[in-house]
């Protein structure tokens, strides 16, 4: 078979085209179907439901970029601190027999408002609202109010 | 009365008016002839600042000197009838002092939590045992304090805030004449500026970094003795001491009364320790006990280079994670993965006061473990990337191609059109 001028033409239009289509269709897929890990800022967290938390338990969660440590101190109480420890970084550990927030680089104690006790530790951990809604444990970041 | 003697009587009235209203005001009854008569003759103390704390607590002169300051005569007001004692002798200034400070029903009054135990604590000290011996160079309670300008501890004025303690020591320990004969350096202050917790008080401000009297006391201030150098310490790192306290190095050095923590990190110059303290040279420090070969030689070999590998791979890591971001992927995960990896670092450092290999290997391949997993999630990152490149690339190519096939259709369909025509 001839392979002329118009036939290339051709072959060119048609890979140009489809290739061109593709490049349109591939990003418009790739938003229907998003990744699984998404960055974006968070803003508020539903970790669970409340049974899924037996009292004196901890659990720590990711808050978009922040390690977040959830800890129900008794049946009612829930409290929501950055994990990460003021002096070095560290991520704190709850403590079920002291009830306390330790930090197990530099033994770092923290009390379960999130005030630093004792130890190295400079300042207190920056502390996250905790709501129950619809039997939902949702942590959002503490709102100032001026 | 005349008509005439009624501006007279009111002249005098609002005189009197003028100067009794802003005393009524100002609440100055108390007299205090002291004052009047110091500062009238230019005798008031070096230093004397009206907002001494005991001032402004009520106290007058009288309360430490004796004397009446109500009466106007001065030898009345300064005699030994009246309880005038003057300036006390720099022997007696602890008791002087002593007399309200050491009296808690009488200091319970201003404040009910100040301990009342300083008079006692300082015949305990290296100060105050040599002032009990008849030596007047050493330091008492207003060497430090001052005698007339105290200000409360927590003021960044007062010469005992945490600030300014290193400068009030070096007051005395900085003196190479006061010093001379007793077998003390100079150069305290100079070494702890420079040193990581004197960085961290002078110039970074933090407030929980060790002044002079953290380590040595204050009102019982002495030098750490061998056995009391790691308890100090630990009071702030309480992981490296209970891990050298148990080790067998920790054990052996107390038996031997090597100095604990001094011993490697020094007193006053403690820098921020590097990982070269593990590394055997023949100038190591190590080498006064341990020989090549020997079971702790071969400890720390291990130990240094298992934290040298750490260290590096998490330094990779990072790189990587640095590269992720430039390249605007997704770095959460890694991030995650490298406070982990930091965080085993950290405490991988601290277990090396445990002085056992096999620990620190343990806990170095955890660590390497988070830094690996760090990596390589950089390079899945580092491929989705190439990946959405070359897509790119492929996608621009065809738009180049179509861009050019239509032109040269459009050409082909012109030339078509024109055959026909002609």
């Amino acid at each position: 078979m001839k392979y002329g001028r118009r036939e290339f033409i051709n072959s060119l239009l048609g890979f140009g085209g489809i290739g061109g289509l593709a490049s349109i269709f591939y990003p418009v897929f790739q938003f229907l179907i998003p990744p699984e890990i998404t960055e974006a800022k968070v803003s508020s967290l539903k970790v669970g439901r409340v049974d899924e938390f037996p009292a004196n338990s901890s659990k720590i969660v990711r808050f978009g970029r922040i390690p977040v440590i959830l800890i129900r101190s008794d049946r009612d109480t829930f409290k929501a601190l950055a994990a990460t420890c003021t002096h070095l970084d560290c991520i704190v550990q709850y403590n079920q027999d002291r009830k306390q927030i330790i930090c197990a680089c530099h033994n770092g104690v923290y009390d379960l408002s999130g005030n630093n006790v004792s130890g190295p530790p400079p300042k207190p951990l920056t502390v996250y609202t905790v709501s129950i809604i619809d039997e939902q444990v949702v942590i959002s970041e503490e709102k100032n109010i001026v | 009365m005349k008509l005439s003697s009624i501006p007279i009587l009111i002249k005098i009235l609002s005189l009197s008016l003028v100067c009794i209203f802003p005393m009524l005001l100002m609440g100055e009854t108390e007299v205090n002839t002291c004052v009047d008569c110091h500062v009238e003759n230019d005798l008031m103390p070096e230093f004397y600042l009206e907002e001494d704390v005991h001032q402004h607590a009520g106290m007058s002169c009288a309360g430490c000197h004796g004397g009446d300051p109500t009466a106007e005569d001065m030898d009345e007001s300064m005699s030994e009838e009246n309880g005038f004692v003057g300036i006390p002798e720099k022997q007696d200034i602890p008791a002087f002092c002593g007399k309200c400070h050491s009296n808690i029903e009488y200091m319970r009054v201003y404040q009910p939590r100040i301990p009342t135990d300083q008079e006692s604590q300082y015949y305990t000290s290296a100060h105050g045992k040599k002032l009990y011996a008849g030596d007047e160079r050493v330091a008492q309670c207003s060497s430090c304090h001052t005698a007339h300008g105290i200000l409360p501890a927590k003021d960044t004025r007062s010469s005992v805030h945490p600030f300014n303690i290193p400068a009030t020591c070096d007051q005395c320990h900085g003196d190479t004449k006061l010093m001379a004969g007793t077998g003390h350096g100079t150069n305290q202050l100079n070494d702890y500026a420079k040193s990581i917790h004197g960085v961290a008080l002078l110039e970074k401000g933090d407030v929980g970094a060790p002044a002079c009297n953290d380590c040595h006391g204050n009102h019982g201030a002495a030098p750490p003795g061998a056995e009391s150098v790691s308890h100090i310490c630990g009071s702030c790192h309480l992981n490296n001491f209970e891990y050298f306290k148990t080790s067998k190095m920790g054990q052996s050095s107390t038996s031997q009364e090597y100095h604990n923590c001094e011993q490697c990190h020094g007193n006053h110059a403690i820098m921020k320790p590097s990982d070269e303290l593990l590394n055997f040279t023949e100038s190591s420090l190590c080498m006064d006990c341990h020989s090549e070969d020997d079971a702790g030689y071969i400890a720390s070999a291990i130990m240094y280079s298992h934290i040298r590998e750490s260290d590096s791979l998490y330094q990779e890591a990072q790189l990587r994670m640095h590269d992720i971001q430039i390249k605007g992927m997704n770095d959460v995960d890694i991030q995650y993965m490298l406070k982990e990896s930091k965080q085993n670092l950290i405490q991988l450092r601290t277990l090396v006061h445990t002085f056992d290999a096999q620990q620190v290997t343990q806990k170095s391949i955890e660590g390497k473990g988070f830094s690996q997993q760090a990596i390589e999630l950089a390079q899945q990152e580092i491929k989705e990337f190439n990946g959405r490149r070359m897509g790119f690339g492929i996608a621009t190519l065809a738009f180049v191609l179509l861009a050019i096939a239509l032109y040269m259709k459009i050409k082909l369909i012109d030339k078509q059109k024109s055959n026909i025509s002609s």
